[in-house]
């Protein structure tokens, strides 16, 4: 570790300019997950570039289209204390509570959990299903692409090395759009062992639009097509509730791991779903 | 190669020399020989090392030492008055029978500390939300929440005078 | 002797400290010129070392020394024998210890480890005890410790138990149930990690700060550790710093310890070794598992006719304590309710997964959680109360158990109702069932008196008075967290008769504090205390004697100065000698009980021992010691006969559950925990200890779990091995003490330590039964068994 450096730039084209000079550093958010890889010296990157001073990455604001732009260095402490978006994107706000501890969501950020690409990531299923997109920045070009795009498999997302999530945007949901978040866990600070964000909007006892999401049953966050696609034009009762549930069980991919089996992630999936659709379906009737 | 680090440390300013990927839990338990913090897991799950950076408590086991470079840092060891006098939480905890072995203690005391600053008058579900984050193997928590209401109490009473 | 102090509700003398973040653990401990030493662990589970190369982490600046079996002397480890400081030949388990590193820094030293290659030969491995029990099943050890060759895997450890006439027993039930439970592998999870500083002198004195709980043996093991190194005839001094949690794994000592030795010895510095979290979960010796058959027969008036226990433990790849958990499981196994025939036989056997060592209630639980489920079922299939039927079966006092155990006090009754009435269980009991809600308990006896498993199960206390009336306290037993030396300070400011703030309990140190057999059998309080008020005897007749000719002087400087100030001089003539017998001294102050109410008659305690020590000639000082023995036995083991501890404690545990059919998720609505306590020496400590062994219960039966693959630890850390955190201590626990005074016990009480945990995973099952009808036999018990059960029990029921 002797020539060890760590970077902290005050903003994006001073980080880009490090990183050209020290190809192989890696950009850091919260540092945390990346820092104790380099310490346990399963990485050994020359240097790290902490983002965590590039004042324009962190903040949650709304523009003029009623979009939500979440800077990437945001906090996760700082969504659950933000006085609007609870109401907002209440499913977003339900996970960040969720995330860890008082202590980890003081340091961990939106752009960190994002990538990281974990399968349990806890803000990713709420993202999926308000349709959030990223803003990705490199040396010389920015993009933007749907978050579903966004994870490509476990830990493995369309970030280039050189690239920045600077922002996630979300559209204003439509007006009578309900959702939340769940998580089924051991004790209450824990990895989900399963989690679901569930998107649904009611119109004249029929559902018109459905967003499901979950998380630690696939390789990576994701979206379930299927149910969505039931669910959309059948009656907001319990019987669409019970069947969404049964074909989440079938859609979703998990595995066994030191935490659950497969056969219980494909249980709690059902479960989960048909909650969620049964309580919100129920509330937005 | 070493590099400078400053920051504000219970009200004090320091300056030390250290290694990049150092955590400020080295920092803090090293140069500064504030041993109180402890390490009980490195790795963000236990709460042991929880300390305050501009006002947030987080871990120290994995907060990157130079992150603080400019912060206010408060430790246990910042709790006490000049004086000695304990804390309110420092006081209600000993009053209590909520320290056992006590290696839970410190980072149990600066969470606590930092809810009631936040939040003078935590329901218990609030409580339970601050400290999930803080393990402890010997109490059982229950005389921990005890404390926490014993300390609100007492903070509200000084300040109402 | 009035108990002033104790039973009321006290400031521990070590909380200040605490709060404060100033006391001093292993980890904050540093020596002048101190290494860092770092330990390579095989990380196979079975293989033949090939080689070891050590030369690249030996060049590595700032190694001081790398050492291995091959370039040290043999250190034999553990009472049988049977392990090795650091491993030659060949690897039995994962954690196996195949070198070390001493430098400059923590960092350097773990680095140099990576640098170490080892050649290993794998060999096929056996990971249960039925594997390493089957024909042709591969030898964990090929020879035994005097180098005979073995023929099986059996671990040499017997413990039996036969009484009464099981047949006829069997006959005479009307109701007979049988079932196999089975408890995991769980950890201890201090929340301070193991570690050591050892340091040897020029001449060869070893001084260790050791997180240990047992520093006498320590130093016994630690001086043959010595003499296998060619240090004959030198000392062992071990000190023992603020410990961050015991709970069993300061019970033995570690190979850590004896590579810190060597380590020592090697670089001529001061060696210090300090576990990672990983390395704790990972390479410290766990909780043992344990698979228990159980039978157990009721006759038509609901009386237990006869039990019988199979138990069969994984030993591991070395034996540690683990491998002596029957001698106390014959305790619940033969006494916990009144069984005329008890038959009990435990198997240990050698594998290649992690060898185990103590935790908190060693034993108990595991069989306590196979008879209290299996007494559930036997109500059941007889259609009674299990209440009912734990009262019916209760121990009571006057009586002798199967074991030999004398029962003396026992206030298991007043326990078993306080769990009924307190929780609402007529109210609740098999009437909540279409709201997934249900009631359970279960009751406990554990050691109250100490628990003999040694050839000495005494304690020493010395008090050392000073010329200011301080007391100093000499104790050979550890303070963990449970509260040992508030008990002392209480115990002594009462027997002896001084102010609490005046006491001052001195660290445990083997050299200066009078030998203890250690701090476990929830013995810490009983013995100690014992010890200190037969101390405090011996204190307070010295002083009396020595005061006797002094008192009357002191009392007369004090009248004549009344007289100067010209204020009434009370009438009383004191007597030119004292009778000894006349004296009293309580709060510090010394006086006649037939003097006035008046200052002038009590001298403060500092100002008479001054008087005693600066006398000229005959100046003397106040320092006594006691030892104190419990009444009791040590076992036959074979036979299992013997009455272990000086008295018993009794409790039970009630919970209210609620479960979620479609998660498997268990909610704890309620808990209701009474205890036979003796009598509450301090109310604060008495409940921390309480709630803290409630919440490790809770782990046990619902999240804990060491989980291994092919003898690999697959979860070594918080993220995967889950302790309760506050959230889940989320619900009302009404505590019950029953104050049974028991006569052996210090100011009547029992120990109370470990008794906490013992019932509480079996009154949950037991709780979960009534809430939706299914029987979990498997700790713990997770949302994927209570799915499994429930699916079950549909596919069952269609």
């Amino acid at each position: 570790m002797s020539n060890f450096q760590y970077h902290r730039p005050t903003s994006l084209s001073e980080a880009f300019r490090i990183h050209g000079d020290v190809p192989d550093a890696r950009f850091v958010a919260g540092g945390t997950d990346v820092l104790s890889h380099v310490r346990d010296r399963s990485l050994r990157p020359p240097a790290l570039i902490s983002l965590r001073r590039v004042r324009e990455l962190d903040g949650i604001r709304v523009t003029a289209d009623g979009a939500t732009n979440i800077g990437g260095l945001t906090r996760v402490a700082d969504l659950t204390s933000h006085a609007a978006l609870a109401a907002r994107l209440p499913a977003l706000v339900q996970a960040a509570r969720r995330l860890g501890s008082v202590q980890i969501r003081n340091v961990a950020t939106v752009g960190g959990n994002l990538c990281n690409a974990s399968p349990c990531a806890d803000l990713a299923p709420p993202l999926l299903v308000y349709d959030a997109r990223v803003r990705i920045e490199g040396p010389r070009a920015a993009r933007e692409l749907p978050l579903e795009e966004f994870f490509v498999g476990n830990r493995m997302t369309r970030l280039d090395p050189t690239e920045v999530l600077v922002a996630v945007v979300i559209d204003a949901p439509h007006a009578g759009t309900v959702s939340r978040f769940d998580k089924i866990v051991r004790v209450r600070m824990d990895i989900a062992l399963t989690s679901s964000a569930v998107l649904l909007r009611v119109e004249s006892g029929r559902i018109a639009h459905a967003g499901i999401a979950m998380g630690s049953v696939g390789p990576r966050p994701m979206r379930l097509r299927g149910v969505e696609s039931f669910l959309v034009g059948r009656a907001a009762d319990e019987t669409t509730a019970r069947e969404a549930g049964v074909i989440a069980s079938a859609e979703v991919t998990p595995i066994d791991d030191v935490r659950a089996t497969a056969a219980y992630r494909r249980h709690a999936a059902a479960v989960l779903v048909e909650r969620a659709v049964r309580d919100l379906a129920g509330g937005a009737a | 190669m070493r590099v400078p680090c400053a920051f504000v440390v219970n009200g004090m300013p320091v300056e030390v020399e250290i290694e990049p990927g150092a955590r400020l839990l080295d920092v803090l338990r090293g140069p500064l020989a504030l041993v109180g913090t402890k390490e009980g897991c490195g790795n963000g799950e236990c709460g042991a090392c929880t300390v305050l950076v501009d006002t947030r408590p987080v871990n120290a086991c994995l907060f990157p030492a130079l992150e603080a470079d400019g912060a206010d840092v408060v430790t246990i060891e910042g709790l006490a008055a000049a004086n000695g006098t304990l804390s309110p939480v420092q006081q209600a905890f000993v009053d209590r029978g909520s320290i056992q072995c006590g290696f839970c203690s410190p980072g149990m005391i600066v969470s606590v500390t930092a809810l009631l600053r936040k939040s003078p008058d935590p329901t218990d579900s609030e409580i339970r939300d601050a400290l999930v984050g803080n393990l402890c193997r010997c109490t059982g928590y229950v005389q921990i929440v005890e404390a926490v209401h014993q300390a609100a109490a007492q903070m509200q009473k000084s300040d109402s005078r | 002797m009035s108990a002033r102090h104790v039973g009321t509700d006290t400031v521990r003398p070590d909380a200040f400290e605490k709060a404060v973040g100033r006391a001093t653990y292993i980890h904050d401990l540093t020596r002048p010129g101190m290494l860092y030493g770092k330990i390579k662990f095989a990380d196979h589970a079975h293989a033949r070392i090939l080689s070891i190369d050590t030369t690249r982490a030996a060049k590595l600046p700032g190694v001081r020394a790398v050492i291995t079996a091959y370039d040290t002397p043999e250190i034999r480890v553990g009472f049988l024998r049977d392990n090795f400081a650091l491993k030659r030949d060949k690897v039995r388990q994962h954690r196996d210890e195949v070198a070390a590193v001493a430098a400059i820094d923590p960092d350097i030293a773990a680095e140099a480890i990576d640098l170490i290659h080892v050649e290993y030969e794998l060999l096929p491995a056996v990971f249960s005890p039925a594997a390493a029990l089957a024909d042709g099943a591969v030898l964990v050890h090929d020879v035994d410790p005097s180098g005979r060759p073995r023929t099986n895997n059996r671990v040499p450890v017997p413990t039996r138990h036969e009484s009464g006439d099981l047949l006829a027993a069997e006959r005479a039930s009307k109701w007979v149930v049988e079932g196999t439970f089975s408890t995991p592998i769980i950890q201890q999870a201090c929340m301070g990690t193991a570690g050591c500083i050892a340091e040897i002198d020029p001449s060869g004195n070893l001084t260790m700060w050791a997180k240990t709980q047992i520093p006498f043996l320590a130093q016994k093991d630690f001086i043959r550790a010595l003499e296998q190194m060619g240090l004959r005839d030198r000392n062992a001094r071990v000190i023992v710093p603020a410990l961050g949690g015991g709970f069993g794994t300061g019970l033995d000592t570690h190979c850590y310890e004896y590579i810190a030795i060597l380590l020592a010895h090697r670089t001529g510095r001061p060696v210090k070794i300090l576990y990672t979290r990983e390395e704790e979960f990972a390479y410290l010796s766990p909780r043992q598992s344990a698979t228990t058959h159980i039978t157990q027969g009721l006759d038509g008036e609901g009386k237990l006719t006869f039990r019988r226990l199979e138990v069969t433990q994984d030993n591991g790849a070395y034996t540690s304590w683990g491998a002596t958990y029957p001698t106390v499981m014959l305790l619940p196994a033969t006494s916990l309710y009144r069984v005329p025939a008890v038959k009990f036989d435990s198997t240990l056997v050698y594998t290649n997964n992690t060898y185990c060592q103590a935790m908190r209630g060693y034993g108990n639980p595991e069989v306590a959680w196979a008879i209290e489920s299996n007494l559930d079922e036997l109500a059941a299939a007889a259609g009674m109360d299990p209440y009912e039927v734990r009262v019916r079966n209760k121990n009571v006092a006057g009586e002798s158990t199967p074991m030999g155990l004398h029962i003396t006090t026992c206030g298991f009754g007043d326990c078993l109702d306080a769990a009924a009435t307190k929780l609402g269980w007529n109210e609740k009991r098999g009437k909540q069932r279409n709201r997934r809600r249900g009631v359970g308990m279960a009751g406990l006896m554990h050691v109250g008196g100490s628990g003999r498993i040694y050839k000495a199960d005494g304690g020493g206390v010395i008090l050392k008075l000073d010329d200011f009336g301080n007391v100093n306290v000499s104790y050979g037993g550890v303070e963990m967290g449970q509260g040992l030396h508030s008990a002392l300070q209480l115990t002594v400011s009462d027997a002896l008769g001084v102010r609490p703030d005046k006491v001052f309990i001195n660290p445990t140190d083997t050299g200066t504090c009078p030998w203890d057999v250690g701090t476990h059998a929830s013995r810490g309080a009983f013995i100690g205390c014992n010890a200190a008020i037969r101390a405090s005897a011996k204190v307070r007749s010295k002083l009396f004697a020595l005061a006797a000719g002094l008192y009357p002087g002191e009392v007369q400087r004090n009248l004549e100065k009344l007289r100067k100030e010209k204020s009434d001089v009370p009438a009383f003539v004191v007597p030119s000698v004292c009778d000894p017998a006349a004296f009293d001294l309580r709060e510090s102050e010394m006086f006649l009980r037939d003097a006035p109410e008046h200052a002038a008659f009590r001298i403060e305690l500092g100002r008479m021992l001054r008087a005693i020590h600066f006398r000229g000639t005959e100046g003397t000082l106040l320092v006594e010691e006691a030892y104190y023995e419990p009444k009791s036995e040590l076992p036959d083991w074979s036979k299992g006969v013997g009455n272990m501890s000086a008295t018993y404690a009794f409790g039970a545990q009630s919970v209210e559950v609620e479960v979620d059919v479609g998660t498997g998720e268990v909610t704890i609505l309620g808990v209701v925990s009474a205890h036979d306590v003796g009598k509450i020496l301090n109310p604060q400590t008495l409940k921390g200890q309480i709630y803290g062994a409630l919440a490790q219960g809770i782990g046990f039966a619902l999240y804990e779990e060491v989980k291994t693959v092919a003898g690999r630890v697959v979860n070594p850390s918080f993220t995967d091995y889950k302790i309760p955190t506050i959230a889940e201590m989320n619900f009302p626990i009404h505590l019950e003490f029953v104050e049974t005074h028991d006569p052996e016990g210090p100011f009547g009480a029992k120990g109370i330590g470990e008794p906490g945990m013992v019932p509480t995973a079996p009154a949950i099952a037991n709780a979960i039964w009534d809430a939706i009808g299914v029987r979990i036999r498997e700790l713990p018990i997770t949302r994927e068994k209570i799915i499994a059960a429930l699916a079950e029990k549909q596919k069952r029921e269609s």
